[in-house]
């Protein structure tokens, strides 16, 4: 009996995973095919595959701006999902996630101060890498302050209230700086804080690939420790884990995952809130060995599609992308604090 | 047999520099099971905290089979010691299975993948706290008693020399408490594990465990063997009870009365007057007694509730002393009330004394069956057939 409950739990798992793959691949075959100009499929398989094509035209819309776009989506979402996995592991709470929590307020913050004050002080190119930089400060600063909060107060509801008055400072110091700045800067601002993977350039891609994929790693790499922190931090540290280094991975890695994205993407809500439920769900399990790869899958896969919808669903206007996380996002957010509640 | 597994030495615990629990001396021996008993905030978490090198000593040091745990790495140390808290936990969709296999945390691998030699041992620790079919159920799904079980086999899985818990049996209704420690004094006899915890219960603490700490104020005022530590009024001291009685021989606490009406006189014996003490201390009446033996158990509640009472010693006969005593405060009453107690030779001059009331014209009231009262023409004594309906009756008549 005992036997055959774990067979059908594997195999369940298995075929999850297996959907999840080709979800994924399917949704990033139809991100480079669709748009403005739609690609037929076969030519887009073959252009991946590093073919040529008969259409020029077609080879630079997939090179130039599709394919980097795809690729920017699916490392972006894989970056919230672990993000949001991680600190609702480390607050022992569900419903906490970088959005929520203002970490990629924080992030906007201080590339609003990059972007405007860089201007005013003389810079006139953006290297991806400063803002990165400042997301990365921005995100830690707020992590840290997060992380005082909590040790001070337990209720979860003082977090969120901390992360929506994070996200009124950023505002209040965007607006501040905008007086200083030219129009066309503060306009490519706006745009950014919607969030937006519009115009993702290859350089940009390269750095977000290239975090997260060595931060995806070191999560999965901490999976039991991650597993014995489910029990809370007395019970880890009882059962060996070196708590204060763990700590501190924890908190830098959820950072530099969230401000990787956010210093490109703008800021992006709920994804790290949604995918780990989602897949907690489906997966009928907390064991972390399996969410964090459920987890990278199920962010790329839903944030791909969300900026599919975005792109098409009133082409050739765009929405913001967080315009449609947020549909998903927020009710599910509201649904899980209303549960809570009954539940305590 | 009796090797010591923990120790501490000129240990004073306490947070930072400030001292909560001096010269606390603990030894705990293979197989042994030692309790802290004390009111809550008396240091007895403290010491627990320190124990399990979770808090640094103040001064001295713990030694855990001849080893400082604070030099001790904090996967060796969880490999001879596991804990169990009072947290509640939130682990989301595991199931009781991966809670008890998270105990084989030191032993395992990277990414603590199980083998079969750690699959066998969690189902063993999942067994023997009697959890074993709860395995695949889903811990938030478990009742609290449940959920302290798989806590506890998680603890086992680590194959440890000793455990800590703390306050293992609240939230646990009392049949779930008795299991919890009958569960952990079969893992201290069985396989040799040593058991320190802090308990509520202080009756569960001196029945169950072989060594008792009894902490109040940040000082051990006493341990040892339960029987050697317990004298009378020593737990009414340790929790400063003063809204009620605590028999250390009964370990009954019977609670004190929030109004007093005009007192009443009881004869009574062999237990049938600890129910008629109790309703009526509820109804908020006064109470004296008469005669009882010293040992018997309605003389145990008797001090603990009633006002006045007269005893006799042991298995002798009411003497006429004792027995002039008990009628001049049976005369101070108007109302006397017979529990119905079995009258043999050593306290048949109780039914005198019932005899001596009813001429008296006193109002007495019987649980006894009709008529087996053998009263004085005229002179009936009122029949109840419970206390209930005694109550009620008392109470028509103030």
């Amino acid at each position: 009996m005992q036997a055959s409950i774990e067979t059908a739990r594997a195999a369940r798992r298995r075929f999850m995973f297996v959907g999840l793959l080709i979800s994924v691949a399917v949704v990033f075959c139809l991100n480079i095919a669709m748009g403005s100009v739609n690609v037929p499929l076969p030519d887009v398989v073959r252009t991946i595959f590093g073919r040529q094509i008969e259409s020029a035209v077609h080879e630079s819309i997939i090179m130039r701006i599709r394919l980097p776009r795809t690729l920017a989506t699916l490392a972006g979402g894989a970056c919230l999902a672990i993000s949001g996995l991680m600190l609702q592991i480390f607050f022992g709470n569900p419903i906490v996630e970088p959005y929520v929590l203002g970490i990629s307020s924080g992030s906007i913050m201080f590339v609003s101060i990059v972007m405007l004050g860089g201007v005013t002080f003389g810079f006139n190119i953006l290297s991806p890498l400063f803002m990165f930089i400042g997301s990365l400060i921005g995100a830690l600063i707020v992590m840290l302050a997060v992380v005082f909060a909590a040790g001070k107060v337990k209720s979860i509801v003082t977090l969120l209230v901390i992360g929506i008055m994070i996200g009124f400072l950023a505002g209040s110091v965007r607006s501040i700086l905008t007086a200083f700045a030219d129009l066309e800067t503060v306009g490519r601002l706006t745009l950014w804080t919607m969030g937006s993977f519009s115009g993702f350039t290859w350089q940009q891609v390269q750095i977000l690939l290239a975090i997260t994929g060595v931060f995806s790693l070191a999560a999965i790499l901490m999976s039991k420790p991650l597993n014995a922190l489910l029990l809370g931090e007395k019970y880890a540290v009882s059962m060996g884990v070196g708590i204060r280094f763990f700590r501190m991975a924890i908190i830098v890695i959820a950072s530099v995952l969230t401000a990787a994205l956010t210093a490109f993407a703008g800021p992006i809500s709920f994804v790290g809130l949604a995918v780990p439920h989602m897949m907690r769900m489906g997966f009928k399990t907390a064991d972390n060995r399996v969410l964090l790869p459920a987890s990278i899958l199920g962010g790329a896969l839903m944030l791909s599609l969300c900026d599919l919808i975005a792109r098409t669903v009133l082409a050739p206007r765009e929405l913001a992308i967080g315009a449609i996380t947020a549909l998903v996002g927020a009710p599910l957010l509201i649904f899980m604090l209303v549960r809570r509640n009954n539940a305590l | 047999m009796s090797q010591t597994v923990m120790r501490t030495v000129d240990l004073k615990v306490g947070y930072g520099k400030r001292c909560v629990v001096d010269e606390v001396d603990i030894e705990a021996l293979r197989g042994g099971m030692v309790c802290l008993l004390g009111p809550n905030g008396s240091g007895k978490s403290t010491i627990l905290r320190t124990l399990s090198g979770m808090l640094s000593p103040v001064e001295g040091a713990v030694y855990i089979e001849n080893i400082n745990i604070q030099l001790l790495p904090k996967s060796s140390l969880a490999r001879r010691m596991a804990v169990v808290l009072t947290d509640k936990l939130q682990p989301g969709l595991l199931t009781a299975f991966e809670i008890a296999a998270m105990g084989r945390h030191p032993y395992t691998g990277f990414f603590g993948k199980l083998k079969a030699h750690d699959r066998e041992i969690v189902m063993d620790a999942l067994t023997s706290v009697r959890a074993q079919e709860l395995a695949h159920r889903y811990y938030n799904e478990l009742s609290d008693g449940e959920k302290q079980k798989v806590m506890i086999a998680r603890a086992l899985a680590q194959e440890p020399e000793l455990i800590v818990l703390d306050e293992p049996t609240s939230h646990l209704d009392i049949s779930h408490r008795a299991e919890v420690i009958e569960v952990l004094a079969r893992l201290c006899s069985e396989k040799g594990i040593t058991i320190i915890m802090a308990l509520h219960d202080i009756d569960l603490a001196l029945k169950g465990c072989k060594t008792v700490l009894m902490i109040k104020n940040g000082e051990i005022i006493a341990q040892g063997p339960p029987e050697q530590i317990v004298r009378e009024g020593i737990i009414q001291e340790l929790y400063d009870i003063s809204s009620a009685r605590y028999d250390d021989l009964l370990c009954s606490l019977e609670l004190g009365s929030y109004s007093q009406k005009s007192a009443l006189f009881i004869i009574g014996g062999a237990g049938t007057g600890i129910p008629v003490f109790r309703a009526l201390r509820r109804a908020g009446f006064g109470m004296d007694c008469g005669v009882l033996h010293q040992s018997d158990v309605d003389a145990h509640v008797a001090r603990a509730l009633c006002n006045h009472i007269v005893t006799e010693d042991d298995f002798q006969a009411i003497s006429d002393e004792n027995y002039d005593a008990a009628c001049r405060l049976m005369q101070r009453h108007d109302v006397i009330i017979d529990t119905g107690f079995p009258a043999g030779a050593t306290n048949a001059r109780n039914m005198d004394m019932l005899r001596l009331a009813l001429e008296k014209g006193k109002k007495v009231y019987t649980l006894r069956t009709k008529d087996s009262v053998h009263s004085p023409a005229g002179k009936q004594p009122i029949y109840c057939e419970t206390v209930p309906e005694l109550i009620t009756a008392l109470g028509d008549l103030c």
